[in-house]
């Protein structure tokens, strides 16, 4: 597995309140946007983005995740056992 | 008219007045999302979208709505724009007839101008990602075709697998994979993971729109996508030699990304908006590690809209969801007339055929669940006579309001398989089943009041030319 190339950046995820965020993009044409990822919850969002995707107190209560969420989730698909001399 | 590459089919589109421009200065989001989400509604003849002024990108080209209306899938199909439903799906099934159609290896791919390998590899730097849906995750990649190899048969060409799967970007070479079980590419997961291995892919973005159609077919687990595309198109499919996996891959892609599934992997995806109109929630899924990017200089990002049907998706997959559905009822029941299941890729279908027997019509609709592709989707089958056009809905609604007594008619089958992003599906992936027989009884089931029908007058064939012909002069 590839370590993230991570950059931190101070800002709280919108979407889980997780306070580790880390800095995916920058726009090419200079001081556009950014696109910021939380480092829990994996969300992605770009600086330019709506506040109803981007501000944690503007997130929809539908969409938001917790740690509890990320434990429980299903796997899809589950992991098979490995084969007898694998 | 065989396209060998998604520039010649915008250049079709574009001459045939399917192709809008958008020239003006749009924002990533929610421009392109909501531009792509209006243009499906716009009915039958909703043009493809073609964005290259978009705030923050230098070089950046986005198609949006390419497959999505029947206009632009007839001249997918090359047929004319106004081809209606019934004979695109029914030329479908004509070319279906030429499977296998070798494909033909060309050296010199587009693809191979640009490269990016190892520390270089960086998706933001090659594809303007954007987001599509309010809830969902992140950025997807929802329209690439994902070429895999069974591990244990990597030579065998018919079990090399290509098909769409939805992709979530997690990180500059990191992208979270969709494998539903149903689907080829979980078997070759399975493989890898029961060997302790990662599986190798090669993803093609932006692709002729044949390729885009079969990856998106429910082909049989041994056909060949590469071959299918061949009959389908009237012309062999031209592929190439992927420089890292070796693999065949598309050889007009604008895009290549090759890399591994990291075997027994799972990490938080999604959610995103998915087909059935239904976010489909936050899963542990499987990672893929993208190690080398090769592409055409200036790429054509082609990405589709899907959401509350109907949607581009719907449009790409739906005619060529009901060919194999009917190809593999004649193989049983050579009664069968036709199948429509274009309906949220076939989780309803609805069946035309005539009868042996009484209780035959029963039989045709558990077997149509019971197909490769029933398995994972079917979860409710409408059957009607064989004088009833399953792709006109108004005459599929007379024969359930005239023809179905529940009583006798519905076939009720508890702890289904179903695709876990059926939202009705408890626990996921396990759902009833039903069966709507919506035929008329013959012996010996001898239930109802059917022997008086009203038929058409004898005249009626030659009024509806004369018709025609009328209204042609105003």
């Amino acid at each position: 597995m590839t370590a993230p190339r991570k950059e931190e950046v101070a800002m709280m995820c919108p979407r889980c309140a997780w306070q580790e965020v880390r800095r995916l993009a920058v726009s090419p044409v200079a001081g556009v946007w950014e696109v910021l990822q939380c480092a829990r919850c994996l969300y992605a969002w770009r600086t330019t983005e709506p506040d109803r995707r981007t501000r944690r107190e503007s997130y929809p209560q539908a969409f938001r995740m917790t740690r509890a969420d990320i434990d429980a989730a299903r796997e899809l698909p589950a992991v098979p056992p490995l084969r007898e001399g694998a | 008219m065989a396209y060998d590459d998604l520039r010649s089919f915008l250049t079709a589109l574009d001459e045939q007045g399917q192709l809008l421009h958008v020239a003006e200065q749009v924002m990533p989001e929610p421009d392109l999302g909501a531009a792509a989400n209006a243009a499906s509604r716009l009915g039958s003849g909703a043009p493809a979208l073609y964005f290259d002024d978009i705030a923050g990108f230098t070089s950046a080209r986005v198609a949006l709505n390419v497959h999505g209306s029947w206009a632009n899938h007839a001249v997918a199909m090359g047929m004319p724009a106004t081809t209606s439903t019934r004979e695109q799906v029914e030329e479908f099934v004509r070319r279906w007839e030429d499977f296998p159609v070798p494909p033909e290896r060309r050296a010199d791919p587009p693809f191979a101008e640009n490269a990016l390998e190892g520390d270089e590899v960086d998706l933001f730097s090659v594809l303007p990602l954007f987001r599509l849906n309010d809830g969902d995750g992140g950025f997807y990649v929802d329209k690439a075709a994902v070429v895999s190899r069974d591990p244990q048969a990597p030579d065998d060409f018919g079990k090399q697998n290509v098909g769409v799967y939805r992709m979530q970007v997690k990180g500059r070479d990191r992208l979270g994979l969709q494998p539903v079980p149903m689907h080829d590419i979980a078997l070759h997961l399975d493989e890898a993971e029961r060997a302790g291995e990662d599986l190798p892919v090669a993803i093609a973005l932006g692709n002729d729109p044949m390729i885009s159609i079969v990856a998106g077919t429910p082909l049989a687990y041994d056909q060949s996508e590469y071959e299918m595309a061949g009959a389908l198109r009237g012309a062999p499919a031209p592929i190439a030699t992927a420089p890292l996996t070796g693999f065949d891959v598309p050889w007009g892609c604008e895009v290549l990304l090759e890399g591994v599934v990291e075997g027994r992997e799972r990490e938080i995806e999604g959610p995103f908006g998915e087909f059935t109109g239904h976010y489909s929630g936050g899963r542990s899924m499987p990672v893929v590690r993208v190690d080398r990017i090769s592409y055409r200089t200036d790429p054509v990002f082609e990405s589709l809209y899907l959401g509350m049907p109907w949607t581009e998706v719907d449009h790409l997959i739906g005619p060529a969801t009901c060919v194999p559905l009917y190809q593999q009822l004649k193989e049983a029941f050579p009664e069968v007339r036709a199948v429509n299941a274009m309906y949220t890729h076939g989780l309803l279908a609805i069946v035309s055929t005539a009868k042996r027997y009484g209780g035959f019509a029963k039989a045709v609709g558990l077997r149509t669940m019971t197909t490769p592709h029933g398995l994972g989707y079917c979860k409710l089958v409408i059957v009607v006579d064989e004088d009833v056009d399953p792709f006109d809905l108004p005459q599929v609604m007379w024969a359930l309001s005239t023809k179905v007594n529940p009583a006798g008619d519905l076939v009720n089958l508890p702890g289904m398989s179903v695709l876990e992003l059926d939202p009705g599906s408890q626990p996921p992936g396990i759902s009833n089943k039903l069966v709507i027989d919506a035929t008329t009884p013959v012996a010996p089931d001898a239930r109802g009041h059917y022997s008086q029908p009203v038929a058409d007058l004898p005249e009626a064939a030659a009024w509806v030319g004369k018709l025609q012909e009328l209204m042609s002069r105003k």
